[in-house]
């Protein structure tokens, strides 16, 4: 690495005398960086841009005060990095989109399952598989696409999202190698296909998926799909059963990075606090957990639903306010559990709590 | 909710009920697991109840407010509860999230649980005859 480090700066000047004198400061530079931050690529890269702006500003720096400068340098970096991941992390959530995201699996599968993707592929219009061909093979844009069908970017984009979710279905029925039963199944699978809760409910997916045999075991891969990742977890949140599940499932996860077990109780406890919440409030949700390395290790939780919304947040945050027979202690319990708590909330549209516990040190 | 291992048992043991919970178990059981207990308390003529709640991984506020509720449900039907196996994360997240168990008597484990209910029970019956 301080070979790397070294041709890196040579890049940057030719001065024989400054460049010695910018390396020499490396290793204190590593040691600043490394208490701070604890991945090692991380760290590595911010120890390169560090040397690489000192060495920039070598010949403005008084003799003398190399030393200073740098490490003011690093700690500015280091800070701007957290800043700018913490404010990331904290408007995430307006981002999210409730529907799972693509699966990344789909062009191998595509390799590997080609008749029955040419299956599929015969079952779409026309016009959907020369959009979809257009875009996913030719890697033609939304916008161009728009323009030669007089429509807009986003309404070709959605008409995407729709017939990819198609597509999906009729490529797990080629598999299948049959039929669906009944009239109701293709709906149902493709509202599940596409994530859209509101198509879901109004086709009766939830109580169809548990009538139907083959829909129940067709729709389990189309649920689950984007559950790939290892340092997160979501869990779909409908019914009490789910909550157990959530909180289990946000045990889990913290679990592998050290909590200890009262830890792991506190934040199981919260999570189900939350769950219930969504169960009581919203019908459904999900409960989204994800493990943190920065600025410190810890387990953040995310509780999202699009329910009716809290009318008033601070009193719903007051002990013992409860709009349903219970104790009133969901929400200001579950923010005494953890160490940060932030209630978004807006009427009509839904309700997302975030909530972060960080790992105590030792 | 027929299928797989029992979620929980309700054993009778003289005149008290021996009722462990053997899993996480969600809302809808966890009244389940109150009405099988209260109904129970009436057919055995049960006079102590002793509730092992050792394999529960969270008491929520849910959680808890059940086992007062079967607490003094069962109180009205003549029986004393004690809840037995609270372990030490639980206590902990139970305290913190402002729960408790209330008025309801707690023991660590079963013997200690046992030993409560018959001081209790036989010293109450003797006054009574």
């Amino acid at each position: 690495m301080p070979k790397f480090g070294a041709h890196r700066t040579s890049d940057v000047s030719d001065a024989p005398e400054e460049r010695s004198e910018v390396a020499a400061l490396m290793p204190m530079v590593r040691r600043i960086v490394g208490a701070r931050v604890s991945d090692r690529a991380a760290a590595d890269d911010l120890v390169q841009e560090t040397l690489v702006r000192v060495l920039a500003a070598a010949d403005r720096v008084q003799p003398g005060m190399l030393e200073p400068y740098a490490i003011r340098t690093a700690r500015n970096l280091i800070a701007s990095g957290w800043k700018e991941q913490d404010r990331h992390k904290r408007n995430q959530h307006r981002l999210v989109d409730l529907r799972p995201p693509a699966a990344p699996d789909e062009e191998m599968l595509q390799r590997e399952e080609h008749d029955a993707i040419a299956q599929a592929l015969a079952h779409l219009s026309d016009q959907e598989r020369q959009t979809l061909l257009a875009h996913e093979v030719s890697g033609q844009d939304t916008r161009s696409l728009a323009l030669e069908q007089g429509s807009t970017a986003g309404a070709v984009a959605a008409e995407l999202n729709r017939t990819r979710a198609r597509l999906r279905v009729e490529y797990l029925l080629a598999l299948e190698g049959t039929e669906p039963p009944t009239d109701r199944c293709r709906p149902v699978l493709r509202a599940l296909s596409s994530g859209d809760r509101r198509r879901q409910r109004e086709v009766g997916a939830d109580l169809h998926v548990l009538e139907c045999a083959m829909c129940a075991r067709l729709s389990e891969p189309l649920i689950r799909r984007g559950q790939q990742r290892e340092d997160e977890v979501r869990i779909r949140i409908t019914a009490d059963g789910d909550i157990v599940l959530a909180r289990q499932g946000a045990r889990e996860l913290a679990d592998r990075i050290g909590f200890s077990r009262t830890d792991l109780t506190v934040i199981a406890t919260a999570v189900s606090e939350l769950a219930r919440n969504i169960v009581r409030f919203a019908g459904e949700g999900e409960i989204f957990v994800e493990l943190i390395e920065m600025p410190r290790c810890g387990v953040r939780v995310v509780a999202r639903d699009a329910g009716p919304g809290i009318a008033d947040v601070e009193q719903a945050l007051a002990d013992g306010f409860s709009t349903y027979h219970g104790l009133g202690l969901g929400l200001p319990g579950a923010r005494r559990l953890m160490d940060e708590f932030t209630v978004d909330s807006e009427m009509g549209r839904g309700t997302t709590v975030t909530m972060t516990k960080w790992r105590q040190k030792g | 909710m027929s299928i797989g291992p029992a979620l929980v048992s309700i054993l009778r043991q003289g005149s008290y009920l021996i009722a462990s919970i053997h899993t996480a178990l969600d809302d809808s059981q966890m009244i389940r697991f109150q009405e099988d207990l209260i109904e129970q308390i009436g057919q055995h003529r049960s006079r102590g109840v002793i509730i092992d709640v050792a394999a529960l991984d969270v008491l929520d506020s849910f959680g808890s407010r059940t086992l007062r509720n079967i607490a003094e449900m069962a109180r009205l039907r003549g029986a004393l509860t004690v809840i037995v196996g609270i372990q030490p994360e639980v206590a902990f997240a139970m305290v913190e999230l402002g729960m408790g168990t209330g008025s309801v008597f707690t023991a660590l484990d079963l013997e200690e649980g046992l030993a409560y209910l018959s001081s209790r029970v036989s010293s109450s019956s003797a006054l009574s005859t």
